[in-house]
């Protein structure tokens, strides 16, 4: 175990999950403060993809497909804590429920979503049938619902379900490529995804209604993660940081780190987790 | 540690091209934290993902990161698609297999290199009752499933001419038909 190397200064930060490392941005209101950018975490023989933070500790969460591991350290400081690390093959997706205390991720190589406490323990397989390459993976908290997607080229998807894997539906199947990013914006309950083969940001209600294009013609993108009205995602052909203003469904700033490498998970650090209430957090 | 006050107290990062390098406070271990493109690793000698080599040629001669090389048989969206170090291909698709995803996975047969998806691997389907064994795996490149005596066609699915009973679970037997009652 290794400890981070900068602390994080209070207020909201973007991490992104960069070879070897995780990297944070500082926000000032919706703009990236990219002189403050810095390394939170060297990983320096790691690859990590999916980012995840919990408001209620401050701790950061990622997958690692090397290891293969599921691991968390605090934004303050302090030594790595592995979580999971066996019966683990491709973990991609992390989702944190900080009311319940729990967290959900995916495996396109054991083609399943699991469930564990956030010390790892009870883990549990929510789904292991029709699934082939399922990516991101989000928590509703407050509503109890789980939202992912898969990015299978014979038939891509995006589905929810509760989170004790009752009512799965298939919401998104239709004009979509390789979502590989899904991010829920409790507020404004819009459920965005990044598509790397139809090259959109999209939004939609959460039931599945009113969807809308918010950006098309992009790049490459990987991950994307909602705040406020501006949505962040990291693009692996442009090697960035892409913010996008989903009131005026324009890119509004970009930011490019110093090396020159693709760009994976990406989380926020709120200051306040959102006011909620959840009937399994009593 | 430049507060110690001699005049060693700083010294070069052990990082390729002289790039810069971190301290990790606690274990102070030391961290390059700007490797040349298409490197990572402590001290820049692991490939990115998506690539393999030895940059640094800790295991023999120096081995530039190149992109995985897996016959076409892996998905540019999948991550982790091969061994950093050693380039074995970790993510084969089209039920393909092996090092460089370069033949057919168990089960399949076929050529693992053709250029259209449809026309590399098959599954061997051998016939459960005309195989030995019940075997699943066929010859890589014919398919040819290994039948019982008598038994014929790829997937040992028919009795030769002459012979019946395939169901058996042995092999198919002769017909035995009497010569004169018999039109072939």
């Amino acid at each position: 175990t290794r400890p981070d190397v900068s602390p994080v200064a209070p207020g909201t930060h973007l991490l992104f999950a960069q070879s070897g490392k995780i990297e944070h941005i500082p926000l000032d209101g919706y703009s990236m403060n990219k002189g403050e950018a810095k390394a939170l975490l060297h990983l320096p023989d790691r690859v990590a993809i999916a980012v995840a933070y919990d408001c209620v500790e401050k701790m950061v969460y990622w997958t690692d497909i090397t290891g293969p591991s599921i691991s968390k350290a605090s934004l303050k400081g302090g030594d790595i804590i592995s979580l999971v690390t066996t019966d683990l093959e491709s973990p991609e997706g992390l989702a944190i429920d900080y009311l319940a205390r729990l967290m959900f991720w995916t495996d396109s190589m054991k083609d399943r979503i699991e469930v564990a406490k956030l010390d790892g323990s009870q883990r549990r397989v929510l789904f292991d049938t029709d699934l082939v390459n399922p990516r991101p993976i989000v928590a509703d908290p407050s509503y109890g619902r789980l939202y992912w997607a898969d990015w299978n080229r014979d038939g891509p998807k995006i589905e929810m379900s509760n989170m004790d894997g009752t009512d799965r539906t298939v919401l998104v199947k239709d004009d979509l490529g390789l979502p590989n990013g899904l991010t829920y914006d409790p507020e404004s309950q819009q459920l965005c995804w990044a598509d790397a083969g139809t090259r959109k940001v999209q939004c939609m209600d959460p039931n599945g209604r009113n969807r809308r294009t918010i950006v098309e013609g992009i790049q490459y993108p990987f991950a994307i993660v909602s705040h406020g009205r501006n949505l962040y995602y990291t693009d692996w052909r442009r090697e960035a940081v892409v913010a996008v203003d989903r009131t005026t469904d324009r890119e509004t700033d970009e930011f490019l780190p110093q090396k020159r490498s693709r760009v994976y998970g990406i989380a926020t650090t709120p200051t306040q987790c959102p006011q909620a209430y959840n009937y399994c957090s009593n | 540690d430049s507060t110690v006050g001699s005049s060693s107290d700083c010294k070069p990062c052990p990082c390729p091209g002289g790039s810069t390098c971190a301290v990790v406070p606690k274990t102070k271990e030391v961290v390059c934290t700007n490797c040349p493109t298409g490197t990572t690793g402590k001290r820049c000698e692991l490939c990115d993902d998506g690539f393999f080599g030895d940059p640094l040629g800790e295991n023999g001669q120096v081995r530039v990161c190149r992109a995985c090389k897996c016959s076409d048989n892996i998905d540019p969206n999948a991550v982790g698609n091969c061994d950093r170090e050693t380039g074995e291909c970790l993510k084969c698709i089209y039920n393909t297999d092996g090092f460089f995803c370069d033949r057919c996975k168990e089960g399949f047969y076929g050529n693992p290199l053709a250029t259209n998806a449809n026309d590399k691997c098959k599954a061997c389907s051998c016939s459960p009752y005309g195989t030995v064994d019940r075997q699943t795996s066929c010859l890589q490149v014919t398919g040819q499933c290994q039948c019982f005596p008598h038994v014929t066609n790829r997937d040992c699915s028919a009795c030769q001419p002459g012979f019946f009973n395939l169901r058996s679970g042995t092999g198919c037997e002769q017909c035995n038909c009497n010569s004169i009652g018999s039109t072939n």
